[in-house]
């Protein structure tokens, strides 16, 4: 633009000299000079007839392009959204924290970011972590410290949390009972005044900035026993910090960009996020030799336990032969941290409208996870399905590549399941060992489409069914007398502690003690040998070569096995009719074994070591191999105490349970 | 003096027209051409320069694409147009070079790619090289409908489509993704609003107007032009295909509000026929589809389809249409073949034909023939025992692929005229006691076949 604007001024003055010569040699010339004329004025003509063009051109075009695109390639969802940034370049938070017998809250601005007056719910110190630079929420978290080891939870959660974050604590009913010293003294350390003297049914609030500054404290003490302490209320400012100093220095790598917008958002991971050496969130474990599960699409069920999501994941990616192309996690409600966790390990995620409640809320995200599995991957034959609350075995994946095919080729198969309801501690032995069982285990297993697709989706148990998803998988019905092959050590391990059915002494009971395969690339024996007609030939086989054992021992005593190593022994209970497991739930029980329902059974037998022994209990008239009894041989009988008879409520384990 | 100042006047003039003059083409060659050269290179004809360019794009997203390992494919309707008709050649050809750019040179203002979604990670490396390059690139995100089903899930949205533009020329690639009918599918191209809507003139992509289901193609890697790609093994079939490759979702969020208000059957009985009826239906496509006969789906199953995106449980019977032109003579012992026996046959191939089959535990396969008038399509019906004609209306439609259980299936395109013209307005209330003769709201009698024709028309076995 500048150009012509100058041009026309500037270029005849220089020009001038030159101009006036000419002009005077051409005065006398006067048809020339008219020629000339006539020349220039035809000239500015086309050029103003080009200009006009140019102009009409420039908007017709501009004008289509924006009839183009307004038409048929506009969206039609126009969600207007306004960016809220409640906290935004401001310098001090106004905090607000109560404590109280029925109710806490947590103020940050004005906004509320916890409330909870539930009655016999959320009892203990409340703990939430704000960023020092946002303020905006990155965990919340409750710790019964009423209750015990809850406060090594949380001392192991304040040690996670990053230097710098503002720590807000409030105590809802009681919080000191099991309040360890330890416990105390990290609370100490944080610039607390009260926490050492912190006593039964006190209330108490607290805001500061880990390894900084106190932003204020208030208790209340309790006058009596019975009583509780008057509720606190404490209002107290924080002064934000720079962006810049809240973060990390990490290289900018695509994998670092993942980690520092997790990092920025939620709190609790440990060293994920720490500024030095942090840990890695890409494992590259060793690939499979001809891994016949590469393709096989991987769906973790999950619900809001998202540290559990994390540590799931982080085993599963370890795994040998892992293709996170092929995972996707399904988290059951919208939820943000579970999300956060998957997208900070690259995988994808997928959220579910919660339908229903309590189990058949469960039983509804399994349906709409399998579904949807099997969409995104309508080529995949099978599914491996996981819950967020198991570590996977660096083995998983070669136990399943070595399985894969019977449960193609064998009709008369259920599933493949990496997880032994009996495989404990004591109890099992051989890694490369497999077994044929009536019961499903679940807690890890392959799915068959042609089994979802033609049996189990069109009559999946409907939202108003508060069944179990797992419950109603093993009913007759279903399960039509097929069964599942599972390891004899577990290629899972069910590390949950809170969920729906499931809570901490239940754990430590059945759970804790369970055996789980460290072992890397196990070669598994006599997998041919699984085929339904192979099976029974192994197993009269083993039978044929079985020691019997001395039933006027008691089976319960560790005597009752001779102290060798590598033997097979045998022992016959009594077991009227298939469904008669009086005798064996006896024995389950004093080997502190699962014994809450029949697990693991094939055709009335049950398989498992005792001392380095392979330990076989059948159940005599029930069981075909009954015929394998020697006639002389009493079997065992076990009357179930009387006093519990109908007491004992079945917990059903069901898998992905929400807190 | 008077004189000297005109002539200073007019040169002046001159001067500044000339500077315009330059202004303007100046204007036409970096602003206009570049933003737009959809509009003006036309104008420009077959310009050498432009031709090349072209060329080069293609050759440095060629590149980038390798560079990356991501295998694509050349669905282009216009390249593939041409090298359609020197296909032997190109096929014989080995590798020499080519004496003259001849396809990639072509005046257009697109070249459009496919990718498969299964063969790529979602790098987002490929961008940054990208722009390294030169490449301006945008992405259309969306729902991904294969999530869409009957719960209510959402995850992170897929890409559909990626533009690279490169000059005054753009590569569309087009994502294509496997769905459960063993299918492949792309999406439409829908601009969000914060998009640019200029980045390239939208309207004229070959892609994207609508939802598209195709086949998986064989490919063939071909050199022309001097560049190596793959294209479909057989371009014109390619190109047939893509002509009716409109895709329509089924309305799961109608189907949902339906289901609320009417609560599925999930009997045993209702499992099993639901079972039935699927694997019929799969091998009747299986049949049809071997004969090449297009068919869509009608009557109950249609509407099973629109209103409920599943088999209607106590409709006992899955129905099919065919146009007549479409008829062979092949059709019936196709079906007997595959395990289908001959029910009824009604009508002959001039009149009202309709034939139907017997599957596996009391299901049956009807299939209607359809004919077409100058203003709508009609199909018959006749009653075995009167020799009663009956005639069914229809208004004039197109037919579209659709996904029904597990089945890449025609419907037509205009669903709703034909499930109201079939069933009435009130369409959406269940119906279970239907009489075909009286409750379509669009039969019409039609006479009276004559009885010395019965033996032909009305067959019973």
């Amino acid at each position: 633009m500048d150009e012509w604007k100058h041009n026309p001024i500037i270029k005849p003055h220089k020009k001038r000299s030159w101009y006036l010569a000419w002009k005077y040699k051409l005065m006398n010339q006067r048809a020339l000079r008219k020629l000339c004329q006539t020349g220039a004025v035809l000239f500015l003509l086309v050029t103003v007839i080009v200009n006009i063009k140019l102009i009409l051109d420039t908007r017709r075009a501009a004008y289509e392009e924006e009839e183009e695109s307004a038409q048929d390639y506009d969206d039609e969802m126009l969600n207007v959204e306004a960016p809220r940034h409640p906290v935004s370049n401001k310098k001090v938070l106004d905090v607000e924290v109560y404590s109280s017998r029925s109710k806490v809250y947590v103020a940050v601005d004005g906004t509320t970011v916890l409330e909870d007056e539930a009655r016999e719910q959320g009892r203990g110190i409340h703990v939430i972590v704000l960023n020092q630079a946002t303020g905006h929420v990155m965990a919340k978290r409750v710790f019964d410290t009423y209750s015990p080891h809850e406060d090594e939870a949380m001392v192991l959660f304040l040690n996670m949390v990053a230097r710098g974050r503002i720590l807000i604590f409030t105590i809802k009913d009681e919080g000191s009972f099991h309040l360890k010293d330890t416990a105390k003294n990290v609370l100490k350390s944080l610039g607390s005044q009260v926490a050492p003297f912190l006593s039964w049914r006190d209330m108490w609030t607290f805001v500061g900035k880990k390894g900084g500054e106190v932003y204020g404290e208030k208790h209340a003490k309790s006058p009596a026993l019975s009583t509780w302490g008057d509720p606190v209320l404490l209002k107290t400012e924080v002064h934000l910090t720079s962006v810049e100093d809240a973060e990390c220095h990490w290289p900018d790598t695509e994998l670092n960009r993942r980690r520092r917008r997790f990092c920025s958002k939620v709190e609790g991971y440990g060293s994920v996020c720490s500024c030095k050496d942090p840990t890695p969130i890409e494992f590259n474990p060793d690939p499979l030799k001809d891994n016949k599960v590469f393709d096989v699409p991987v769906a973790v069920i999950a619900g809001n336990r998202p540290n559990y999501l994390y540590r799931m994941l982080r085993s599963l990616l370890s795994a040998q032969g892992v293709n996170p192309q092929m995972i996707t996690v399904f988290i059951d409600g919208y939820y943000e941290e579970p999300m956060d966790v998957v997208e900070l390990f690259g995988l994808s995620g997928i959220q579910h409208t919660p339908i229903s409640i309590k189990n058949a809320r469960v039983s509804q995200h399994y349906k709409a996870s399998l579904t949807a599995t099997f969409n995104l991957f309508p080529d995949a034959k099978f599914a491996v399905v996981l819950e967020e609350d198991l570590d996977i075995s660096v083995d998983f994946f070669s136990f399943l590549s070595q399985s894969i095919h019977l449960l193609e080729e064998d009709e008369s198969l259920y599933c493949i399941s990496a997880w032994n309801d009996q495989g404990y501690e004591h109890t099992a032995e051989d890694p490369s060992l497999l077994y044929r069982v009536e019961t499903m285990p679940g807690l890890g297993w392959v799915l068959r489409k042609s089994l979802y697709k033609d049996e189990l989706e069109p009559k999946w148990p409907t939202p108003e069914k508060l069944w179990d998803w797992d419950m109603w998988m093993r009913m007759p019905e279903q399960r039509k007398g097929r069964e599942c092959i599972i390891p004899d050590i577990s290629r899972s391990y069910h590390f949950g502690i809170v969920g729906l059915n499931m809570n901490g002494y239940f754990h430590e009971a059945y759970f804790k003690k369970h055996k789980f395969n460290t072992v890397p690339n196990v070669q598994l024996k006599n997998v041919e040998s699984l085929r339904k007609d192979a099976y029974e030939a192994e197993i009269h086989r083993l039978l044929g070569e079985a020691e019997v054992l001395d039933h006027s021992k008691n089976p319960c005593e560790d005597s009752f096995v001779p102290d060798t190593e590598g033997k097979v022994y045998v022992m016959f209970i009594k077991m009227e009719q298939e469904a008669d497991f009086t005798t064996w739930t006896q024995l389950a029980k004093c080997l502190h074994i699962w014994d809450l329902d029949v697990r693991g059974n094939h055709k009335g037998l049950w398989r498992l070591f005792r001392k380095k022994n392979h330990f076989l209990v059948v159940g005599v008239p029930a069981s075909p191999y009954s015929s394998k009894k020697p006639p002389s041989v009493m079997p065992v009988y076990m009357e179930p105490p009387a006093k519990e008879e109908g007491a004992v409520a079945v917990p059903a384990v069901a898998a992905a349970e929400q807190t | 003096m008077q004189k000297v100042n005109k002539n200073v006047v007019l040169a002046v003039l001159s001067l500044t027209s000339l500077v315009f003059l330059l202004f303007q083409l100046y204007y036409y060659k970096f602003y206009l051409s570049q933003k737009n050269g959809a509009v003006f290179s036309k104008a420009r004809g077959s310009q050498s320069g432009q031709d090349s360019t072209r060329w080069h794009v293609v050759r440095k997203f060629l590149g980038l694409i390798s560079s990356h390992n991501i295998p694509v494919y050349l669905i282009d309707p216009l390249i593939l147009g041409l090298i359609d008709k020197d296909i032997e050649q190109i096929r014989s050809s080995s590798d020499g070079p080519s004496p003259e750019c001849k396809y990639f040179c072509a005046p257009r203002d697109f070249t459009t790619f496919a990718l498969l979604d299964k063969a790529w990670k979602h790098e987002v490396g490929l961008f940054r090289t990208a722009e390294k390059m030169g490449f301006q690139w945008l992405t259309v995100l969306n729902k991904d409908p294969r999530l869409d089903g009957m719960d209510d899930l959402s995850g992170t949205e897929i890409p559909l489509h990626y533009i690279f533009k490169l000059a005054s020329h753009a590569i569309h690639l087009v994502v294509f993704y496997e769905r459960s009918g063993n299918f492949l599918w792309h999406g439409p191209l829908r601009l969000k609003q914060h998009m640019d809507r200029k980045f390239v003139p939208f309207r004229k992509l070959h892609f994207g107007r609508y939802p598209g289901a195709y086949e998986k193609p064989e490919l063939l890697l071909v050199s022309i032009d001097d560049l190596k790609v793959q294209i479909p093994k057989n371009p014109s079939s390619f190109l047939e295909e893509m002509s009716h490759s409109r895709f329509l979702e089924c309305r799961y969020r109608e189907a949902r509000a339906f289901f609320q208000v009417y609560p599925d059957d999930a009997s045993v009985d209702a499992v099993e026929f639901r079972k039935r009826a699927k694997s019929l239906l799969h091998l009747a496509a299986l049949t049809l589809n071997n004969l090449g006969v297009k068919f869509w789906l009608s009557s109950g199953t249609c509407l099973g389809w629109y209103r409920q995106c599943n088999v209607i449980p106590y409709s006992k019977d899955v129905d099919l249409g065919i146009f007549i032109r479409d008829y062979k003579a092949d059709i019936i012992p196709a079906f007997q073949k595959a395990g289908l026996p001959l029910k009824h046959k009604f009508g002959k191939v001039e009149d009202s034909l309709e034939l139907s089959f017997q599957g596996d535990d009391d299901v049956k396969l009807d299939i209607f023939f359809f004919y077409e008038e100058d203003d709508f399509i009609w199909n018959g019906g006749t009653q075995a025992k009167s020799g009663k004609k009956f005639k069914y209306l229809f208004p004039k439609f197109t037919l579209c692929w659709t996904e029904f259980v597990e089945l890449k299936v025609h419907v037509p395109c205009e669903t709703l005229q034909y499930v109201e013209a079939n069933y009435g307005p009130d369409w959406k209330v269940p119906v279970k006691t239907w009489d075909w003769k009286n409750s379509p709201s669009n039969v019409q009698y039609n006479g009276v076949w004559p009885v010395d024709e019965w033996d032909e028309v009305i067959q019973i076995y």
